[in-house]
């Protein structure tokens, strides 16, 4: 709706915050509700694992890639999973070229937090010889067109990544490790469904999935990713504050919010079979 | 360490029936299907698959030049950047951009300059992203081909649209379109380009051996690839307003059928 | 004044909108629109080929003729500031001596503090003197004081050339800082169907969203509604006006399609 391309103005501001006090939104919807997310799985021929999302018109496109390596000294049979985001020049004349910068860092590292801490990924199971050989896993995303709330967005893009995945299977010999001929799928090294659920604030008003204009107006915003039971990982951004009241129905409800988007998902269709 | 899957090479690149390994005549073409303006936040955009290549190209422009040093007084300035996703290849790429992409960048923004009128911007700047999210052999070709409709989807003056197709050998035979794996088998690749205002070659490089008749079928195998794209360019660019004029006419005769409700 | 009088004075600077009966032809970049080059010559958005014996066109748009010139009018493209046009622009940068404005143009416009401050009269006389209070040179003259970042302006443009970045004024009829409502910009070449012909399609827009619509030629439009549903309304009317300008009967198509939407969205 509106046109943002570089400074938001005084009364895009004013508007955005006049309705949010009514509790209504520039696009029609209610305080709680999301933009329409849209999945695609297994687009992309090269990679191991994709996920074509888009969250209203944000649009990331996540690929999954291996190698196989040395483990971390003190983790000898986990493998390792390792997250990162490019926010594209094309995606909005506000991103510069270059190496990723703060923003792109954060939505790498949530995503990833988010990810880690629900033991998502089955890292035991990416172990082809204790002590010498696992699979490292990289998740790449790539935001195609922003329009307001990554987070979200990437998080079911690196999921949906996740459980489409098809890695071909290792094994150990004397020769180091040599392909089965099968493969790990999703299904095999996924374990935890953890979901991010971000809330912008303006003034002393709290909304889920912020579009584009109003992330631009927010004072700041705050994630929750969480599992069916579990809160996994929580961040603050932005010069808002939240009171702790605030922290705890926003939990309450990431929780709830988390659940009814997994039934919608239904996450488990697109993991990968092969014979 | 090296991966699971080794990247190899089949032997021979045709099969017993005479066609390639995906079912071509040596001059048939990939399927290709093009899109322009699904990227709202730039001037213009186009997307393309061809074959299993899948790539975006977004044009910024004209607009003020960053950082200032490079903004020439009297005419604009057109810079290109090829990227290619780390998942877009088979053997994971390291994100920051490679020799190869800088010079792919390079070659295409040469290519598209002819047609432009950069000396109608003095002091601004046209730039073109281009980013492959799945690469499968001809990525220049594919990314200059969308590149021309980006820049007309952002309604910036041409002289004409600009074309690209590569041609080549594999296994003796004259072929067109090489497929990623027919790139690295074959002997000899030679990316085209047409720029359609003064109907001459824009972008031309070429690997392998050959002799001068091979060069010279391979010209006439380019020049009918070209234009069999260029048709597929021009209903693209059309489709998208042919579609909204046809979705009115439909509803217009729905109602007219259903009379008045 | 009445508001069809208003709407005149204030869109007779705008390209007169020609609609046209039947759909005009598409046309892309390079495509040839005649080979007939005794009779016709080119005109707006089109050129001569190569070998000069046929006229092509630069842009995706459609094509026109008026007399002996053959147009291509561009569907899509930037602003381009003539003097004398008014535009929407927002300040997203000043210093002390000038305002640095984007309106949608590839230059940034520039204000500067006289161009803020409008003049009066001399007052009177007084002890045989005239008094010239209201000209005396204060210091709002030389400050960028006024208006600060973010704030939306209605201005018009003083001059526009190569050289020089575009200078603006907020002197003027309709002119000045909006305090409230929305801006949205559509692709400029648009703005003609917005107003339609003689004003029909925006005193129409007007009349049944009960807003105030203010066009300007950079794309960019102002509104105001009595609420935000009738806003909505009205922005999603212009989206729709801009995905439809190339096509015919488009002015009947918007009043059918906002008194259904009234309908359904239980507005009055």
């Amino acid at each position: 709706m509106m046109d943002v391309k570089r400074v938001i103005s005084s009364i895009e501001r004013k508007f955005i915050t006049n309705n949010l006090r009514k509790e209504e939104r520039i696009d029609g919807r209610g305080l709680w509700d999301y933009r329409e997310f849209s999945i695609k799985t297994d687009t992309i021929a090269s990679a191991e694992g994709s996920a074509d999302v888009l969250l209203g018109e944000t649009r990331i496109i996540t690929g999954l890639k291996y190698d196989i390596g040395v483990p971390f000294p003190d983790l000898p049979n986990e493998g390792v999973c390792t997250v990162m985001a490019e926010l594209l020049p094309l995606a909005s004349p506000l991103f510069e070229r270059g190496p990723p910068d703060e923003q792109s860092i954060e939505l790498a590292r949530v995503v990833d937090r988010g990810i880690r801490h629900a033991d998502c990924v089955q890292t035991k199971k990416l172990c082809i010889k204790e002590n010498k050989a696992v699979y490292i896993l990289f998740i790449d995303m790539y935001v195609m067109n922003y329009s307001g709330n990554m987070i979200d967005c990437g998080s079911v893009s690196a999921l949906a990544t996740l459980i489409s995945a098809h890695l071909p299977e290792g094994t150990w010999t004397e020769n180091g490790p040599e392909w089965t001929g099968k493969y790990l799928t999703g299904e095999m090294i996924v374990n935890e469904l953890p979901l991010s659920i971000t809330y912008g604030k303006i003034d002393d008003i709290i909304f889920l999935d912020p579009s584009l204009p109003e992330e631009l107006v927010c004072d700041g915003s705050i994630t929750i990713s969480c599992t069916e039971q579990k809160i996994t990982s929580i961040q603050k951004s932005g010069i808002a504050t939240f009171s702790f009241d605030d922290v705890k129905m926003l939990s309450k409800k990431s929780m709830e919010i988390s659940k009814d988007l997994r039934k919608k998902f239904d996450l488990w269709q697109y993991k990968t079979t092969y014979e | 360490m090296t991966l699971l899957i080794k990247d190899e090479y089949p032997e021979k690149l045709f099969r017993e029936d005479g066609k390639r390994l995906d079912g071509r005549d040596k001059t048939e073409l990939r399927p290709i299907k093009m899109e322009v303006g699904m990227l709202k936040n730039a001037d213009g955009s186009a997307y393309i698959e061809w074959g299993n290549n899948k790539i975006f190209a977004a044009v910024f422009g004209p607009r003020e030049v960053h950082p200032h040093h490079l903004a020439k007084p009297d005419k604009g300035i057109l810079r290109v950047f090829y990227r290619m996703a780390t998942y877009s290849v088979f053997d994971r790429k390291r994100p920051a951009p490679g020799r190869r992409e800088k010079e792919i960048s390079m070659i295409i923004a040469d290519c598209i300059k002819p047609v432009l009128f950069l000396e109608l911007y003095p002091g601004s700047s046209f730039e073109l992203f281009i980013e492959v999210i799945d690469a499968d052999g001809g990525t220049r070709c594919a990314s200059t081909t969308i590149a021309a409709l980006a820049l007309a989807d952002a309604g910036i003056p041409m002289r004409s649209l600009i074309t690209s197709v590569a041609v080549g050998k594999i296994d003796g035979e004259l072929v067109t379109d090489l497929s990623g794996i027919e790139d690295k088998a074959g002997e000899a690749d030679l990316p085209t380009a047409i720029t359609w205002f003064n109907e001459e070659l824009s972008l031309l490089q070429f690997d392998g051996d050959m002799t001068l008749k091979e060069l010279e079928t391979l010209m006439t195998y380019a020049k009918d690839a070209l234009t069999k794209i260029y048709e597929m360019q021009f209903n693209t660019l059309k489709q998208k307003y042919i579609d909204i004029q046809e979705g009115i006419n439909q509803k217009t005769n729905e109602n007219e059928k259903g009379g008045d409700n | 004044m009445s508001d069809e009088e208003e709407v005149s004075e204030e869109y007779n600077n705008f390209e007169e909108e020609e609609e046209a009966d039947t759909a005009r032809e598409l046309v892309v970049p390079g495509e040839i629109l005649t080979d007939d080059i005794k009779n016709f010559i080119p005109g707006r958005g089109t050129i001569y080929s190569t070998d000069k014996k046929k006229i092509v066109s630069l842009h995706i748009g459609l094509k026109q003729i008026s007399k002996n010139y053959i147009n291509v009018i561009p569907l899509r493209g930037l602003y381009v500031p003539q003097p004398g046009d008014k535009v929407i622009g927002i300040i997203v940068d000043k210093n002390p001596v000038k305002y640095k404005l984007d309106i949608n143009s590839n230059d940034f416009g520039q204000l500067k503090p006289k161009n803020t401050i409008k003049k009066g009269k001399p007052m009177g006389r007084r002890m045989g003197r005239p008094n010239y209070r209201d000209n005396r040179q204060s210091r709002d003259d030389f400050s960028t004081d006024k208006f600060n970042i973010g704030d939306i302006l209605i201005v018009k443009v003083l001059s526009a050339d190569r050289l020089n970045k575009p200078e603006l004024t907020t002197i003027g009829k309709y002119l000045g800082k909006k305090h409230s409502g929305i801006v949205i910009t559509i692709d400029p070449p648009k703005i003609p169907r917005v107003i339609g012909r003689d004003g029909s399609m925006i005193k129409m827009l007007k009349k049944l969203t009960n807003t105030r619509i203010f066009v300007t030629q950079n794309g960019r439009i102002y509104l105001e509604g009595e609420d935000l549903v009738h806003e909505r309304l009205l922005i999603d009317a212009i989206r729709k006006i801009e995905r439809e300008a190339h096509t015919v009967g488009l002015t009947d198509r918007m009043q059918a399609y906002i008194e259904n939407e009234k309908v359904k969205r239980d507005i009055k």
